[in-house]
This record gives structure tokens, C-alpha cells and sequence, in this order.
């Protein structure tokens, strides 16, 4: 019984890894070899001759860099923004608090692609299109993040923050230096699934945006699949250069991450 | 992850609002400050959601075309949806989507849970092998798909030739016939999405005590037992809450089926979202793409309707 979970374990973790293991292995095939069976992908000659040819040839490391510039500063400013938001609906004791609080969630109930039309539109006159603002800013509202850290923020004793009063503490050092290090893990959660969201926002870079210097991946990598269909060595270094940097920064943050992902669930 | 994901969450903190004792100041600052603190969400909210929210509204009643309004016809767009074949068609379609991917998603979820539960020495082995797809981009995953399900040198119909599971000469279409064209975009979805639903279920495993299983096995209960009598019924809270989440998110499926198939065969696999954007960008038909939209935001509104109903109920057992 024990062999039997071992084998279906490692049958799973051999399936899931397979993909990931052909994209890498037939990326650094030679190209324009005959393939007959699997195992050619995995035999030699190897070369790494089109890693050169697509990085020096196409804009694939400026749509990386964007996909990762916009990730980051979505990730800041949503937090920045729903940090400050989920605060005041938290600890501000300010008339028409409960409005506020339907009003934001409603947001909840306004799912991003059925408003991306009208959104389109309302970007054009706002003149955005064809910008990193135009990327950046429709994306930032997110009142599940409000209301999550509201809900956390929610925890954080009333005693500490009035002693802080006391003591001659503002507001702003409440904010900065009592509610933010206390509800770091539920920040770095938002912070993960916010980089998550963006990084492969699709619908929204499709719509917006012609000029090809502003590409984010999942943008940018079709353009370069059409021509390349017949052979597989360049679509795999493709998907390889597009994904190694990810992969990497999963392999340093996997604590936090995985940590991150299962916090996300735990209010559900 | 932004539709009405955490109704219990939010009702919970509802119910909040009114007992917490805040921060003392006096009524006029703290409207001053909290005015403060939320205007920064408060502008991108109303110009990002609120303001297209009653954009579309209008566009929806207008011939709009990508440079300009054209003319108004009323209802129009809306009484044209209500006959237009390809609009169901696609709706059914993103709905065989949900019907076809949500069960094998928790079923898949489950089992990687319980494999990576069970082998505490390798753990993080399996976490990073079953959750590392899930941060590929959507346009990796749906390339990758791709190329997987290839016909004659494509991953899995080789793999079948050389396990000999398909005859030498056989090939299976995977992406030019419908229902395999399903099966091969649902097993994509699967490997690549499922590494989130694994996650949040390992965790709520971990969170069992394992005094409850050491009981149940002096007991005399077999593994089976502990996992359909105690495993599965701790569990079911958070199934709950991924099925409805998974529900929503895979009603608005695009990317993967558009690289995968385009939609095709003869639009058989098209989902309403990329309709949706065929009919505005395409066609150059906004007013019409509107319409449909707010169609598509009442179905997403009546499926988080339901989760608040689920969740609440289960807030009441």
C-alpha cells in the first residue's frame, strides 16, 4: 500500500513536471533537427544559438521587463491604496462609514471584464490608451483587498493604537508604524496574489494598448508564436525566457509565497 | 479575484462596523482623515469602475463604433442579443467550460493535497512541482498547450506512440475536433490553475489536529475511513468556497482557448468573453459588446448571489 502512494505520488509529480522539463530540454535542441519519436527532443545536438537570435532579435526581454515594472507597481500602489482605505474604514470613526462600506462592496460584485468595453472607451477619453498609466491605473480599485485588510486591521487592539495617542502619536505614525508591521502577513499575501493578477493580465494590455514597445507578455508572446508554428525550438525558448525570471523568484519567495496562497483561503 | 469572492468574510466584517470602539478623535477631524485616507481609492474606483460601470450603460444603447457614438436604438442591442444564436452559444460554451473543469479542479485539488499531506519529508518537493505551473504566464500555459496537444510531434500524441498506446500512423486531432478540443483545454487549465486549489486545501489538511486522526486509528479506522469520515468533512467549508470561486473565474475563460483553438472548430469552443471582444474590437461594434457585457456581468451577479447564499447557509448549520 505504501509502494502504491509512493508511485501515484511521483506518476503526479512526473506529469506536472513533464511539460516544464520538454519545454527547457527542447529549447535548447538545435533547430531544424527531424523528429520521429519523444525521445529526439531529448538527444543532442543541443544549441543555444536561438536564445541568442530571440533576445537580440525580438522585444521578448522589454515585454519581460514590462510584464514585471507594471507587476510591481500595481502590487504598490494597490496596497498602498487599500492599505490606507481598509484603515480608515477600520480604525476612522467617521459618519457615513457603513455607506462607505456597501459601496466598496459593491465593487466586489463588478467582475473586471464586464466593464472592460465601457472601460475601453472611458481610457480613450481620459487619453490613457498607449501609456503605463493607461496599464496601470484601471487595474488599482481592488476593494477585495480593502476589505480584507479591513478585516485585519480589525484585529489590531484599540488599546495599542491609544496608547500611541497617548504618547502623542498621529494618525500617520498609527498607520505607518503600529497597523502596517502588525498585518505584514495578510500584506504580503495581497501583495502576492496582486503580482499574481498582473503578471498575467491579459484582457486588459489586449484592449489598451497597439504600441509594441508596451507589450506585457501574455501580449507580446502570441505576436511572436504565428511565425513560428512549423518548429518547435523557437515557441519552447520563447516560453523559457519568458518564464525562467518568474521561476526563479518562485524558487527564492516559495516560503512566502505558498504561505501567501493558503493565507488568501483561510477567510474564505 | 475581484468578484464577490469573501461574502462570509465581508458579512462577518460588516457586523464589525458598529461594535468596534475606534480611534478617539473628534467627529469633524476623523471625517477629515478618513476622507484623506480613502481618496486615493476613491478616485481610481470612480473613474476605473463606477464611471464605465454608467458609461456602459449608455453605450449599450447606442450604435458606438470605435471612434465614435453613431446613433441611438433604445433597446435595440439588447432585443438583437436575446436572438443571437452565436451569444448563447457562446454562453453555453463558457458554461461547458465551468461544468467540465470545476469537479475534476477539486477532485485533482484533493488528491495533490493529499499526496504532498502524506509525504511530510518530501513536502516541499511536491508543493513547488504541483504549484509551479500556476505562475507561468496565461500566454506560457496556453502556447504550451499548444504545442502539448500537436498532432504527430506534439507532447502527448508522441508520448501515445511511444507507449504504444496509439497505433504508428494514428493521430489523435486533438484541437481541430470539439470534444477533444474540450478535454485538451481542460487538462491545460487543470495542470496550470490547479496549484492555487492545492494549496488552500493542504493547508486547511495541515490545520486538522493529528490527535483526531491518532484517535480514530486506535480506534481501528483504516486510511480509507480516515479520509472519507474525518479528511473529507473537515474539508468541506473551504470545497465550498473554492467551488464557487473556481465556478466564477472559469466563467470567464479566454486566453487558453483562444491560443489553443481560436475558438474554433467553426466556433464551437468560442467563449462568451472572446465574443465580447470579437464584437467590439473586431466588428467595431462597442454599443453591441456592451450589451452583451452587462448580460455577462447579470449571469456573474446571479453566481455570486449564489455563493452568498451557500456561504451563508453555512454560516447558519
Amino acid at each position: 500500500m505504501k509502494w502504491f502512494y509512493r508511485i501515484i505520488s511521483m506518476f503526479m509529480a512526473v506529469l506536472f513536471a513533464f511539460p516544464l522539463v520538454w519545454m527547457l530540454v527542447v529549447s535548447i535542441k538545435k533547430e531544424g533537427m527531424k523528429i520521429t519519436s519523444v525521445v529526439d527532443w531529448f538527444t543532442p545536438p543541443y544549441s543555444l544559438s536561438v536564445y541568442h537570435e530571440i533576445i537580440t532579435g525580438t522585444k521578448l526581454i522589454q515585454w519581460s521587463w514590462n510584464s514585471f515594472f507594471i507587476a510591481v507597481c500595481v502590487t504598490l500602489l494597490t496596497l498602498v491604496i487599500a492599505a490606507m482605505a481598509g484603515f480608515a474604514m477600520s480604525k476612522v470613526p467617521f459618519r457615513y462609514r457603513m455607506f462607505m462600506f456597501f459601496f466598496i462592496l459593491a465593487g466586489l460584485l463588478i467582475p473586471g471584464e464586464a466593464i472592460l468595453i465601457p472601460l475601453y472607451q472611458v481610457a480613450k477619453d481620459l487619453g490613457i490608451l498607449n501609456s503605463y498609466m493607461g496599464l496601470i491605473f484601471p487595474v488599482l480599485a481592488s476593494p477585495f483587498a480593502i476589505i480584507v485588510l479591513k478585516s485585519f486591521f480589525d484585529g489590531v487592539p484599540n488599546d495599542l493604537l491609544e496608547s500611541v495617542q497617548i504618547d502623542g502619536g498621529g494618525i500617520w505614525r498609527i498607520f505607518l508604524s503600529i497597523m502596517l508591521p502588525l498585518t505584514r502577513p495578510a500584506l504580503v499575501s495581497i501583495a502576492i496574489l496582486t503580482f499574481i493578477g498582473s503578471w498575467n493580465n491579459f484582457l486588459w494590455p489586449f484592449l489598451s494598448v497597439t504600441d509594441d514597445n508596451l507589450f506585457t507578455l501574455p501580449m507580446g508572446i502570441p505576436t511572436l508564436m504565428n511565425q513560428y508554428t512549423e518548429d518547435y525550438v523557437k515557441p519552447m525558448v520563447i516560453n523559457t525566457v519568458a518564464s525562467l525570471p518568474i521561476m526563479l523568484l518562485f524558487l527564492i519567495f516559495e516560503r512566502q509565497i505558498i504561505k501567501g496562497v493558503s493565507l488568501s483561503g483561510i477567510k474564505g | 479575484m475581484n468578484s464577490a469572492d469573501f461574502a462570509v468574510f465581508t458579512v462577518k466584517s460588516a457586523s464589525h462596523m458598529g461594535r468596534l470602539a475606534l480611534m478617539k478623535m473628534n467627529k469633524l477631524r476623523a471625517d477629515v482623515q478618513a476622507l484623506l485616507f480613502l481618496l486615493p481609492f476613491l478616485v481610481v474606483y470612480f473613474l476605473f469602475t463606477i464611471w464605465p460601470m454608467i458609461k456602459g450603460v449608455e453605450m449599450s444603447f447606442y450604435k458606438w463604433t470605435l471612434i465614435k457614438k453613431m446613433k441611438y436604438v433604445g433597446l435595440g442591442n439588447y432585443e438583437r442579443m436575446f436572438q443571437d444564436h452565436d451569444f448563447w452559444a457562446s454562453i453555453w460554451h463558457s458554461t461547458i467550460f465551468v461544468i467540465i473543469t470545476t469537479p475534476l479542479m477539486i477532485v485533482l485539488a484533493i488528491i495533490l493535497a493529499l499526496i504532498a499531506n502524506r509525504n511530510s519529508r518530501l513536502q516541499r518537493f511536491y508543493r513547488s512541482v504541483f504549484f509551479i505551473p500556476s505562475i507561468l504566464s496565461v500566454a506560457v500555459a496556453s502556447f504550451l498547450g499548444l504545442f502539448v496537444f500537436q498532432p504527430y510531434t506534439g507532447l502527448v500524441n508522441s508520448m501515445l506512440h511511444l507507449v504504444k498506446l496509439l497505433p504508428d500512423g494514428a493521430e489523435i486531432f486533438w484541437l481541430t475536433e470539439t470534444n477533444l478540443a474540450w478535454i485538451a483545454i481542460s487538462l491545460l487549465t487543470l495542470w496550470w490553475t490547479v496549484g492555487f486549489n492545492f494549496i488552500l486545501y493542504l493547508s486547511a489538511m495541515q490545520d486538522v489536529p493529528d490527535e483526531v486522526y491518532e484517535a480514530a486509528r486506535l480506534d481501528g479506522a483504516t486510511d480509507a475511513q480516515l479520509f472519507w469520515r474525518i479528511t473529507l468533512p473537515l474539508l468541506s467549508p473551504i470545497t465550498k468556497t473554492i467551488t464557487m470561486l473556481q465556478i466564477i473565474a472559469s466563467f470567464k475563460v479566454f486566453m487558453q482557448i483562444y491560443v489553443m483553438t481560436g475558438g474554433g472548430p467553426l466556433d464551437q469552443t468560442r467563449p462568451v468573453i472572446q465574443l465580447i471582444w470579437q464584437t467590439g474590437f473586431r466588428k467595431n461594434d462597442l454599443g453591441y459588446a456592451s450589451a452583451m457585457s452587462y448580460m455577462l456581468f447579470a449571469i456573474l451577479l446571479v453566481l455570486s448571489g449564489l455563493q452568498y447564499w451557500v456561504n451563508n447557509r453555512k454560516e447558519a448549520n
